[in-house]
């Protein structure tokens, strides 16, 4: 009521009237904040309570009904899992190598594109913008399915090559979207400074681009990695049983009555998202803070 | 004069040189779709069938267990898609209410982005099966008497478990898509709303929430689209009867005669169609965009 008369008192003269106004905003907003700072901590319990979960369940030697916690534990699904008899160095190793080759691929593609999208008018570049998202919109097992035929033909399926072209092609619209952002923030100023100064397109695209676009490049490379790591589908169907990798060799599995075994893949396929991806994170903060602020500044 | 022209030549050539790749792979993506559903029609060169025939399809509409599956993946991906974005909304709300910072939305949005969707399969089923965790804590509780009381995630009929998956999946999603807009329109209109007096449920619903219509209706549009053509999470979750559409088509992709092919292309073909409906949609979403960002220069 005070408050109230208060506000009203001191609208009689412009500046104060805003300055109450931008209180009672600021009031406004703290009370509403406690309910999304809820809902944040609720959210990210359903998150990080399943992964506990797996990392649980991959050391439980046994947890028989209805108890709620590991009655024992033991190494034994990681163990197995490592044996070499599963050879599951390989296929982590083949996992992560058809992942960062995707990464690679789909991250230059996705760049050129969006520098295109973001500065250039071109011929049916409404046409392009709506086609590079068409892998979004088009169920990826329908194009397994298809192009099966033309990859046999091709000699590329049941082949490494084969299944990092078939994760490139359904990871680039994720890509552009990424890069696309980023390249409409950096702009073109700092750019053509340089190229106004002197710098060759070389020099300019090293030192001013690359720098500039890191933030992006990594965010949309650690993004697509993690999808082609995922794939199982088109994995199955271009790999053809000959290419494995972590997601089709673990599918089995997953709903299968050994849940420790399940568990202990989860918990390698996990780990090696996670890794790179905050490896990813660990270079962002590295060298993109330190080149662009030394732009910026 | 020659040096300019031979700039400008160059300046025009640019754009069409970074298309290029993207052009290919989605041009490859293209073959692959289009060439599936011409199997569906009967048409397929390496076997010498060149005849266009609309029996498979005819075949495919007269089945019975088509027609439920066709309605079990349409209840599947339109329940979860319009839970996904219901909760996308609030998520991406209130990361913005809270101003967010980079390390919430690492939490929040990247960990489920980043997670496989066989993973979070695993999750769930360690969580929701006949023995899971939720049912023990049933069982300690007294809600139920006995192991397999609580209906199990896997096989059910109504599909719950399925939907669980999206959901965990695509809410993140639906915020990663959208947050950036709806943080920018905040900042931009919603403050200005609630400076001159909107109560901050008001300036979100009549201000913020149409403004980012376009994000949002494209989010919903990737999320059905991936939710009815995904095959992992059915596959390892669904009833035996009905399947859902992915999985009846690769069932009947594998059938070793392989004129049955055209059979399981004709499901892909119905799954194509009303994707293409989506990607419509998308695209006159793109072009309305288009036309804003005209009016606003």
């Amino acid at each position: 009521m005070n408050e109230g008369k208060q506000i009203a008192e001191d609208s009689n003269s412009p500046q104060r009237g805003h300055a109450a106004h931008k209180q009672l905003l600021k009031k406004h907003r703290r009370s509403h904040a406690w309910v999304s700072g809820f809902f944040l901590i609720v959210h990210l319990l359903c998150i990080l309570m399943p992964l506990g979960i797996i990392v649980t369940w991959s050391f439980t030697a046994s947890w028989p009904w209805p108890e709620l916690l590991p009655q024992e534990f033991s190494s034994r699904g990681l163990v197995e899992l490592f044996s070499p008899r599963q050879g599951l160095g390989l296929v982590l190793g083949q996992s992560v190598g058809i992942a960062l080759g995707t990464a690679l691929l789909s991250t230059v593609i996705a760049t050129c594109a969006a520098r295109a999208l973001a500065f250039h008018d071109f011929f049916g570049k409404e046409l392009f913008r709506f086609a590079s998202v068409l892998p979004f919109l088009i169920p990826s097992t329908v194009f397994a399915m298809g192009i099966q035929v033309l990859f046999i033909r091709a000699g590329l399926a049941n082949t490494v090559l084969g299944v990092i072209l078939a994760h490139t092609i359904v990871s680039l619209p994720y890509a552009i979207a990424i890069m696309g952002e980023v390249t409409i923030a950096a702009g073109m100023r700092l750019e053509q400074q340089a190229r106004v100064l002197g710098a060759s397109p070389l020099r300019t695209c090293l030192h001013v681009q690359v720098p500039q676009l890191l933030p992006g490049i990594l965010s949309a490379a650690s993004m697509v990695y993690i999808i082609s790591f995922s794939q199982y589908f088109l994995t199955l169907l271009i790999g053809g049983g000959a290419v494995k990798t972590l997601a089709t060799v673990m599918f089995p599995f997953l709903t299968s009555g050994d849940r420790t075994i399940a568990s202990a893949y989860g918990l390698v396929f996990l780990l090696a998202t996670l890794v790179v991806f905050f490896l990813f994170e660990l270079l962002l903060k590295r060298f993109a803070n330190r080149e662009v602020s030394y732009f910026e500044g | 004069m020659k040096p300019l022209q031979a700039r400008r030549i160059r300046q025009r050539i640019t754009p069409y040189l970074l298309v290029t790749p993207t052009i290919i792979l989605v041009g490859v993506f293209v073959y692959g779709v289009v060439n599936g559903v011409l199997q569906g029609f009967g048409i397929m060169p390496f076997l010498g069938r060149t005849e266009l025939t609309l029996d498979y399809y005819i075949e495919a509409l007269n089945r019975r267990d088509l027609i439920a599956s066709l309605n079990y993946s349409l209840y599947i991906s339109l329940t979860s898609s319009v839970l996904a974005l219901i909760g996308g909304i609030v998520l991406s709300a209130a990361l913005t209410r809270v101003q967010a910072s980079r390390r919430r939305q690492l939490l929040n949005i990247q960990i489920p982005l980043m997670t496989a969707h066989t993973i979070v399969v695993l999750f769930l089923v360690s969580l929701f099966a006949g023995s899971g965790l939720f049912p023990r804590l049933l069982f300690w509780l007294g809600v139920i008497d006995d192991v397999g009381v609580f209906p199990s995630i896997i096989g059910g009929a109504s599909g719950w478990g399925i939907i669980l998956v999206y959901l965990w999946k695509e809410i993140p999603f639906v915020a990663f898509y959208t947050a950036t807009i709806m943080m920018h329109v905040s900042s931009r209109y919603g403050e200005a709303a609630e400076t001159l007096g909107a109560s901050s449920l008001r300036s979100f619903f009549s201000v913020t929430l149409p403004l980012c219509k376009g994000a949002l209706t494209k989010a919903f549009l990737i999320v059905f689209a991936f939710s009815f053509g995904a095959y992992e999470v059915p596959f390892l979750l669904g009833p035996t009867l009905p399947k859902a559409l992915p999985v009846l088509a690769y069932l009947e992709f594998q059938n070793p005669d392989i004129l049955n092919r055209s059979y399981a292309m004709a499901i892909n073909g119905i799954m194509a169609l009303i994707c293409c409906i989506a990607a419509l949609v998308y695209f006159l979403v793109l072009q309305k965009e288009r036309k804003e960002r005209k009016t606003d220069e």
